[in-house]
């Protein structure tokens, strides 16, 4: 296996190591911590409903097709994995996401044990069509929960009108209809193209012996030809359906989410863009920024307050949500605020104060061992070192900052709004 | 790592957790006064008025440029339930010194801003500002509001106001919605000097070195107050059980209902009395491996979740779970036979074992978080002795069957709660 130890000026290292199948592996140990977090992930979410491998055809799945793998690929022939995680006491996850799925567990005992069920497991896939049937009336819930739920349908009514095309606008879950469509052949075949190890990353941080899991891993990878994956590619116009959106729900204060849609030439952005956008975000709106305190002055935002830099393969966003009894004028202001920055330029005091705060941020990562496996995936995902923030932020200049502020574009933004029923409950 | 109380003033305490793995220094006091419906919404936003603005930090502005250039130090505040009592925290996390890239004495500045914070807030005559109290009381308004857009949330909620009636526990931990719009700037400063004199207070303080004379300092500032007549953290009321179940049924536009049912524990009280406790409501419905997830929902598919958990020094037990309309009966019975096979000794050796090595990995983990430690310190004030995570592992080890068996006999079914769907008549 291929090693690179990689070390930060704070003292921190960590090694990158990568399997003759093309898996990566990225292992900080933390002999003073009791627990440790590992995480074996793929790269592959919900946006990834049109592929081809090595060369074949272009396949296309239905929606929600890698939640719904993530739920299934827990079975196995003779009972579950969540089961074979209870012998040993592990607390075990998974998620998918837009760009990738990850399992995961963390303990604080028996971690050798609970890594062979973690390899184990996402190596062997059991499909049956009576599994996969009564997963849909599981996962048929799951969607319905999502749709009562405010917070998640502000984001994708957002979504929906920002991205025409782009898979991104999806449901994670799919819907009830598109996992319908879901079968185990289908399943397998996104299987054998994802769950490829050169398409797969494990991320461990904790109290662990990084030698000791590269020659369990090692013994433990099973041996498979690299595939080639080809993803769909999806012509994504820089404009956007509708710039306002609302629907009612139950909730009692109107909920909002204001995104504005990046132009980009290229899938991923790079580990600048995304620090400089953090600190522009910093400065647009955070909490120690003239704008966060004419908003909250004005009654006009609450402490849900937030801004996102929204962005993985083929698509980025700068999204601000919150509840406010006034989105739109919430939405004017943070436009008038970019405008004001855009005319005036970025403030130095601010500036240097915003740059303490994200490196104090980065320092404090270190302490969470869940928190390392997190960055871990990122860095897997963008394939950048995890040191490299930390560099960053110390030379950053507030030149690179400002010229960040020309990717806010006025005419391509889209404010979505959850309103409160026009009727309410009743006992 | 270590754990060191000591006595600072009068039903003020402070804890140092000695931990060299972490990178921050973090700083917090809790405050406990009883939890009473006609304070509980004053007290429960003195926490987030005292965190925005200070004497020295008239504004919020000002207040996080500092927080910012003290390389993001947080400030953090909250209002809880803890039992009978009613626990506000504020709280500071800063990194170390060795970390500032221009030597600076963080932890130092820190300590002083909280102390601040705390002891020297923004008063004008005899009063908190208006503009400010009004800022927070919209705030709070809107969060008190928000939790009905969470339905699990809300659903709990109800749960326990149905429960407990014109108790002071059903009082939700913010207050309610008009009990914050008549607080004004001089109630709210005779509270503040009521949770320094009334309040007992912990400080804990996670870190690898405990910052020079902080206690000290802590203990200068509390001599102000009139300390003679403190709070008595071992005072909750165990939850008493009902001779007739309570059925309640509310309907909403929502496409999933949510079910939470109630129950009395004749078992309550501190970790010391209450292991067996914490293991039956693991065994019925914490991990995957347990009654309610295995069976519930996964065996029978009714629910999309279906969780229970236990507020121990109140001797109650609840369980929250996601069900189609059609499904809340079945699901509601389904959930009691599986109480009952507890109930009638029906545990295997798989959820025995499952449910204690669950809980003792989670507890051996809480020391890799300082939030973790901060939260654990916290919610045990009712404990005689400090209590530490391996402690109650080892507590939760010597549970026998027997204790669980006999534990699972004493809970009574008291409320079942739904918040139904409109259109399908169950």
């Amino acid at each position: 296996m291929k090693k690179t130890v990689f070390e930060s000026p704070i003292g921190q290292s960590y090694i990158k190591a990568v399997h003759p199948s093309g898996l990566e592996i990225y292992i900080m140990e933390k002999p003073q911590h009791t627990s440790a977090y590992a995480l074996f992930g793929t790269r592959y979410g919900s946006i990834d409903t049109k592929f081809s491998k090595n060369g074949e055809a272009v396949t296309e799945v239905p929606e929600g097709i890698a939640h719904f793998l993530e739920h299934k690929l827990f079975e196995s022939e003779d009972g579950d994995a969540f089961t074979r995680y209870a012998e040993t006491g592990a607390y075990a996850n998974a998620y998918t996401s837009f760009d990738r799925t990850c399992y995961l567990f963390s303990c604080s005992n028996r971690f050798y044990e609970n890594l062979a069920i973690l390899l184990d497991f996402v190596q062997s896939p059991y499909f049956t069509a009576e599994t996969v049937q009564k997963e849909q009336g599981i996962i048929g819930q799951e969607i319905k929960m999502y749709d009562d739920s405010p917070s998640w349908c502000v984001m994708f009514n957002m979504l929906r009108e920002m991205y025409q095309s782009h898979p991104v606008r999806i449901d994670i879950a799919g819907t009830v209809d598109s996992i319908a469509q879901i079968d185990d052949k289908l399943l397998y075949r996104c299987y054998d193209t994802f769950y490829n190890p050169a398409n797969m990353f494990i991320c461990i941080a904790g109290n662990v012996d990084a030698e000791r899991i590269l020659t369990q891993i090692n013994e433990s990878i099973k041996d498979k030809p690299p595939v080639t994956i080809e993803r769909g590619e999806f012509t994504e116009e820089h404009s956007v359906a509708k710039s306002y959106v609302e629907q009612e729900l139950d909730v009692a204060l109107p909920m909002f989410c204001f995104g504005y849609k990046q132009k980009i030439e290229t899938p991923i952005r790079s580990l600048k863009t995304r620090i400089c956008v953090s600190l522009l975000l910093e400065l647009i709106c955070g909490e120690a920024s003239p704008l966060f305190a004419k908003l909250i002055r004005e009654g006009l935002i609450n402490d849900e307050f937030d801004s996102e830099y929204f962005c993985g393969h083929g698509y980025a966003s700068f999204i601000f949500e919150g509840e406010s009894s006034n989105p739109e004028r919430v939405a004017e202001e943070i436009k008038a605020e970019i405008k004001r920055l855009k005319a005036d330029g970025i403030d130095k005091k601010l500036f240097s104060a915003a740059k303490c705060s994200l490196y104090g941020e980065a320092i404090r990562r270190f302490d969470s061992v869940d928190a390392i496996a997190m960055q871990f995936v990122e860095c897997a995902m963008t394939d950048y070192n995890l040191f490299d923030e930390l560099k960053l932020l110390k030379t950053v200049t507030i030149e690179d900052v400002t010229k960040r502020l020309a990717l806010f574009d006025d005419d391509c933004t889209v404010l979505s709004v959850i309103k409160p029923r026009q009727t309410g409950g009743e006992a | 790592m270590s754990c060191k109380l000591t006595q600072i003033e009068n039903g003020v305490e402070g804890i140092f957790v000695k931990n060299e793995r972490f990178s921050t220094t973090l700083i917090s006091f809790h405050f406990y006064l009883p939890l009473k419906k006609e304070t509980a919404a004053g007290y429960s936003l003195l926490p987030f008025l005292m965190t925005t603005c200070s004497e020295k930090y008239p504004d919020f502005s000002k207040l996080n440029y500092k927080l910012s250039k003290l390389y993001g130090a947080s400030l953090e505040a909250s209002a809880e339930k803890v039992g009978d009592l009613q626990s506000l925290k504020i709280a500071v996390s800063v990194i170390d010194d060795k970390y500032a890239l221009d030597g600076e004495a963080l932890c130092e500045q820190a300590c002083e801003l909280l102390l601040r914070l705390i002891f020297a807030p923004k008063v004008e005559n005899g009063e908190f500002a208006k503009e400010d109290v009004e800022r927070e009381k919209r705030k709070a308004i809107e969060h008190i509001r928000g939790e009905f857009a969470e339905k699990r949330v809300y659903a709990r909620k109800r749960l326990i106001e149905e429960m407990y009636g014109d108790d002071d526990f059903a009082t939700p931990k913010c207050g309610t919605e008009e009990q914050v719009a008549e607080l004004d700037g001089k109630a709210l400063y005779e509270m503040w000097k009521t949770l320094l004199s009334k309040a007992f207070v912990r400080v804990n303080v996670i870190s690898s070195n405990l910052p020079n004379g902080l206690f000290e300092k802590i203990g200068e500032h509390f001599a102000a107050f009139d300390r003679t007549d403190i709070t008595d953290r071992f005072a909750h009321r165990p939850t008493a059980p009902r001779s007739e179940v309570k059925e309640v049924t509310e309907r909403m536009d929502l496409s999933q209902g949510k079910l939470s049912i109630g129950f009395s524990c004749d078992t309550s009280g501190d970790d010391y009395a209450t292991g067996a406790l914490a293991v039956m409501c693991d065994i019925l419905g914490g991990g995957p491996y347990s009654k309610l997830f295995s069976n519930v929902r996964e065996k029978m598919s009714l629910c999309y979740y279906c969780s229970s958990s236990a507020i121990r020094i109140k001797g109650l037990l609840t369980v929250d779970s996601g069900v189609e309309s059609q499904n809340a009966e079945t699901a509601k019975n389904a959930i009691l036979d599986q109480l009952n096979a507890i109930k009638n000794g029906e545990i295997s050796d798989f959820e025995f074992s499952s449910s204690k090595k669950s809980l003792t990995d989670g507890l051996c983990t809480v020391n890799d978080s300082q939030a973790g430690i901060d939260a654990w310190y916290a919610t045990r004030i009712s404990n005689r002795n400090l209590m530490s995570p391996e402690d109650f592992a080892k507590t939760i080890e010597n549970v026998t069957r027997e204790n669980i068996i006999a534990t699972a006999n004493g809970i009574k079914l008291h409320t079942v709660y739904r918040l139904l769907p409109k259109e399908v008549k169950a």
